[in-house]
């Protein structure tokens, strides 16, 4: 039988099976709900040119990315090859020769089975030398199977054209081949049969390649691309409403979710990054972002029964997120963790499944709009200690109307640098008020436990409020607060211009607004908090306070999109420490100390009371002080100005 | 089965009180109000019989906020709410709503009335007992479990010393809830907004009948005391600061 249509019948064959093998994701994409993701198709593909063509965020982890780089890039040339190996068989008469495939096309081909030799040897390395703890949990065989099949592939093709050599064919192009060939005839391999069986192996190990991937996490090959293009073009910081056509706020089933998170399940390649990045896998909570996702990938592709939350992701599982988004920065294929909890959180919540600690904290923002339970009446209460009034926003006009924030208003902890903070934009002459009782909890938070009702209440409440207002911008002490001002509340048609202190303060010092006296240029680092730089990029607007108030900064290795979470966000705050092996606040004061500064920024009221906490904890609050940015500034005229002065002591300029 | 449960609005604990000016009463314009914690219990204890035998649930609210919380005993269950007229804006005194309470619960044919066990208003329980001798009905305080079986009440009550009685009381019956058998539900605002579109009925105050026994004649705030000095986790320190504080206070000669 001629070779014709036993390569048709076993090409068919594979393909129908590869089909079959696909089925459940097929059927599960097309029964999915919609999701908008078709407009702006050029910033989609100038997305996919950067994450893809420049392996932007692969090349984070340099050996990752450049091994992953050299056998992608090999991938395509090759691809030439499979191209002939199937053209000439199945079309009798087609040949890459007229364009080059004996010659050019040759060479490259010959250079790059090298170079995915090179590749493929690379990964190998890594994988069972390096050992990177990021793979914990992923599939060894899958990886191993692949590995394999690209050497079959990679191998037979020069074993091929070696043999081709041998059989008289030009070798000048062929480098390669040409060794191959040396090699053949010093066995003294006989070339045509030689050639034949090269030829079936790579046929074959191609096909299998073929039909393995519907099964495997080289699925990536034919969906990164795809999912890339239709990621999230949303700020960060919009948590996904609730659509409308959901009977409850949350999600019970696979199926519930839109295609594009289905196929963010599918694409997912395993790389652990998300899981490497984690702070609450990193202290010991049973959450990985990865295994997030392989589980609902491995339930759906196995159609499993039994409940999804709660059975296939653990509810503790979900409880554990602290919201950072650093797992959705550092994921290569634009995998979207996060509306997956937040989704799964909202049945919880619906269901009333909350831990008790968590109830108490829901139940006093439902009843006084703070998660403190104390009465809204005390909200301004820190400012009787002020030497000056602070206006009421809500009966005269203001130019800057400040969201004060829970924290920053309730925790005696927080207080002096909220007074603090109102003194320098008094010395700066900023015209600010402040909605006293008016203000509740911003509801960031409590949106992303999962309490999608109770946040539309608390962000109402809130829209109502600041509309009664006459101010130009709204500045926020907490990042929360300025995520959920600036970007849930969009959900309401609110639009206003927000920023953070840090940004303010910024501003007015570069306006020479602000007449400081410098520090000695004493060395101290900064921690990004997740809401201000991850979600919102305000990376730049407190290290240029540091600078300006006469600091060093040193950066922490994890810092800026990198930044490590402190462990509050996402209603973590309100959660006990069950089953934690190490805060992720102490982890990143560790981080801290071993740079040996004396100071440990922060621009976070949360990220104050936390690290405080975790510097008594560690018995190092001697050798590292926490302070926020704002108590770095020392006024000018300010009798003796250190930081940890009360803030009584900060004369008031003008 | 009808169960009517009450819920007490009372003032915030964590809110700073302040006395009228004749020295009698809590001056109660600038206080958040919250639902007295017994009465919570009462209403999931009220909830639960429901799920478990079908009862109708009939929450009865007085004093500031009572909407609010109608609207959550709603989401959380409930399947009438009624705001009871105060009079005035006073404590709400046990003898004094006791008729107004025995009136609904009479005229919504009530078999079961659920309140908490007692009330920072009623720090001695004493709307259980009023009600149940209005009513002529056998009252039970302080439980920690109540079941139906075959049409009677068992009703576990806490008593000291880890003991737990149960009682077997035929219903109509006043129960005094101190703990729900299962905590109180958390009710998610998605169920709360839902709720807040519920209609809320009002009954008018009923007297109780009873002559007026005592007054309140003066009302103190609780004294400011000193503050406390946290001696830190330090044994060493600990022990050394404790014995000079002893020593200073004349308790040891150190
Ligand atoms: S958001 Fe942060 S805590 Fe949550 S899964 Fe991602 S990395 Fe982990
Ligand atoms: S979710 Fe993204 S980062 Fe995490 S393992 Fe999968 S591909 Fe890698």
């Amino acid at each position: 039988m001629s070779e014709t249509p036993i390569l048709w019948i076993v090409t068919l064959a594979a393909a129908a099976l590869t089909l079959w093998r696909s089925r459940r994701y097929i059927a599960a994409l097309a029964q999915a709900p919609g999701a908008s993701r078709f407009d702006q198709p050029w910033r989609r593909l100038e997305g996919v040119a950067i994450a893809v063509g420049l392996h932007r965020k692969m090349l984070r982890k340099p050996l990752s990315g450049i091994l992953h780089a050299l056998i992608f890039v090999s991938f395509f040339v090759l691809f030439t090859v499979t191209i002939e190996a199937f053209g000439s068989r199945l079309f009798p008469g087609f040949s890459l020769t007229p364009i080059g495939g004996d010659s050019w096309i040759a060479l490259l081909q010959d250079l790059f089975a090298v170079l995915m030799l090179l590749g493929l040897g690379l990964a190998v390395y890594q994988r069972y030398a390096l050992k990177p703890a990021r793979f914990r949990g992923s599939s060894g065989s899958d990886a191993a199977i692949i590995y394999v099949l690209i050497l079959l592939i990679v191998s037979s093709l020069l074993i091929e054209a070696g043999a081709r050599i041998v059989g008289g064919a030009d070798g000048s192009w062929r480098p390669v081949g040409s060794l191959v060939a040396d090699l053949l005839r010093a066995l003294d391999l006989a070339a045509h049969p030689t050639e034949r069986i090269a030829y079936w192996i790579h046929i074959g190990a191609i096909l299998a390649f073929l039909v393995y991937i519907p099964g495997s996490k080289h699925r990536h090959m034919f969906l990164a691309a795809p999912n890339i293009y239709f990621r999230n073009l949303e700020p960060a910081g919009t948590a996904p409403a609730v659509p409308s056509e959901r009977e409850n706020p949350g999600v019970t089933s696979l199926g519930q979710f839109d295609w594009k998170q289905q196929l963010d399940l599918l694409s997912c390649t395993e790389c652990g990054r998300c899981q490497a990045v984690c702070p609450a896998y990193a202290s010991g909570l049973p959450l990985s972002p990865k295994m997030l996702i392989t589980d609902m990938r491995d339930a759906l592709a196995n159609d499993a029964s039994g409940p999804l939350v709660g059975g296939i992701i653990a509810e503790e599982t979900l409880w554990a997120c602290t919201t950072c988004r650093a797992c959705m920065e550092a994921c290569p294929v634009e995998i979207e963790h996060l509306p997956k909890i937040i989704d799964m959180r909202r049945h919880l919540v619906d269901e009333g499944h909350v831990s008790p600690m968590l109830q108490d904290a829901l139940t006093n923002l439902t009843r006084l709009g703070n998660s403190m339970g104390k009465p809204s009446k005390m909200r301004a209460r820190w400012t009787k200690e002020l030497g000056f009034p602070v206006k009421d926003a809500r009966s005269e006009p203001v130019d800057v109307l400040w969201f004060v924030g829970d924290y920053a208003s309730y925790d005696p902890r927080v207080q002096d640098v909220t007074r603090k903070v109102a003194e320098l934009f008094t010395a700066a002459g900023v015209d600010f008020g402040i909605l006293f009782d008016a203000e509740r909890n911003s509801g960031n938070d409590v949106r992303r436990a999962g309490e999608e009702g109770l946040f539309e209440t608390l962000a109402q409440s809130n829209i109502d409020a600041i509309r009664e207002c006459s101010f130009n911008r709204i500045v926020t002490t907490d990042p929360h607060s300025l995520n959920a001002l600036k970007n849930d509340y969009r959900h309401f048609g609110a639009e206003f211009e927000v920023l953070h202190y840090t940004a303010l303060l910024a501003e007015l010092i570069a306006a020479g607004k602000l007449d400081i006296t410098a520090a000695g240029g004493a060395l101290v680092t900064y921690h990004d908090p997740c809401y201000l730089g991850r979600y919102n990029g305000g990376f730049d607007a407190p290290r240029d306070l540091i600078k300006a108030a006469g600091y060093t900064l040193h950066d922490m290795p994890r810092c800026r999109e990198n930044s490590f979470c402190c462990g509050a966000g996402g209603g973590r705050i309100w959660q006990g420490d069950d089953g934690v092996k190490e805060r992720p606040s102490e982890n990143r004061i560790r981080e801290a100390l071993s740079l040996g500064v004396d100071m440990f920024v922060v621009a976070c009221p949360k990220d104050k009371v936390m690290y405080t906490a975790a510097t008594d904890a560690l018995g190092v609050a001697g050798q590292l002080k926490v302070v926020d940015v704002a108590e770095l500034i020392s006024l000018r005229e300010a009798p003796a100005a250190e930081t940890d002065d009360r803030v009584e002591g900060c004369a008031i300029n003008g | 089965m009808k169960i009517l449960v009450v819920l007490r609005m009372i003032p915030d604990s964590a809110g700073e009180l302040e006395l009228t000016s004749d020295g009698r009463g809590i001056d109660r314009e600038w206080l958040d109000f919250q639902l007295n914690d017994f009465d919570d219990h009462a209403l999931e204890e009220a909830i639960l019989l429901k799920e478990a035998s079908g009862a109708t649930v009939v929450a009865v609210a007085i004093g500031e906020g009572s909407n609010r919380v109608l609207q959550m005993a709603v989401a959380r269950g409930a399947d009438e709410a009624i705001a009871l007229e105060a009079e005035g804006d006073g404590m709400i005194d046990s003898r004094a709503i006791a008729g107004s309470i025995v009136a609904l619960a009479r005229s919504k044919a009530a078999d079961l009335l659920l309140c908490g066990v007692q009330s920072t208003e009623d720090l001695f329980g004493q709307l259980v007992p009023y009600a149940g001798a209005l009513l002529g009905w056998p009252h039970v305080s302080g439980s920690s479990r109540v079941g139906i079986e075959a049409s009677a009440l068992r009703v576990t009550q806490e008593r000291g010393g880890g003991i737990a009685a149960t009682y077997e009381i035929a219903l109509p019956a006043v129960i005094g809830v101190q703990t729900a058998s299962k905590a109180p539900r958390y009710v998610s605002g998605s169920k709360l907004r839902e709720a807040s579109k519920t209609a809320i009925g009002k009954a008018p105050s009923e007297p109780a009948g009873f002559e007026r026994s005592a007054e309140i004649v003066a009302l103190r705030l609780p004294g400011q005391r000193g503050s406390g000095e946290n001696l830190g986790d330090n044994p060493e320190n600990v022990a050394d600061r404790l014995a000079s504080i002893l020593a200073a206070k004349g308790f040891a000669g150190v």
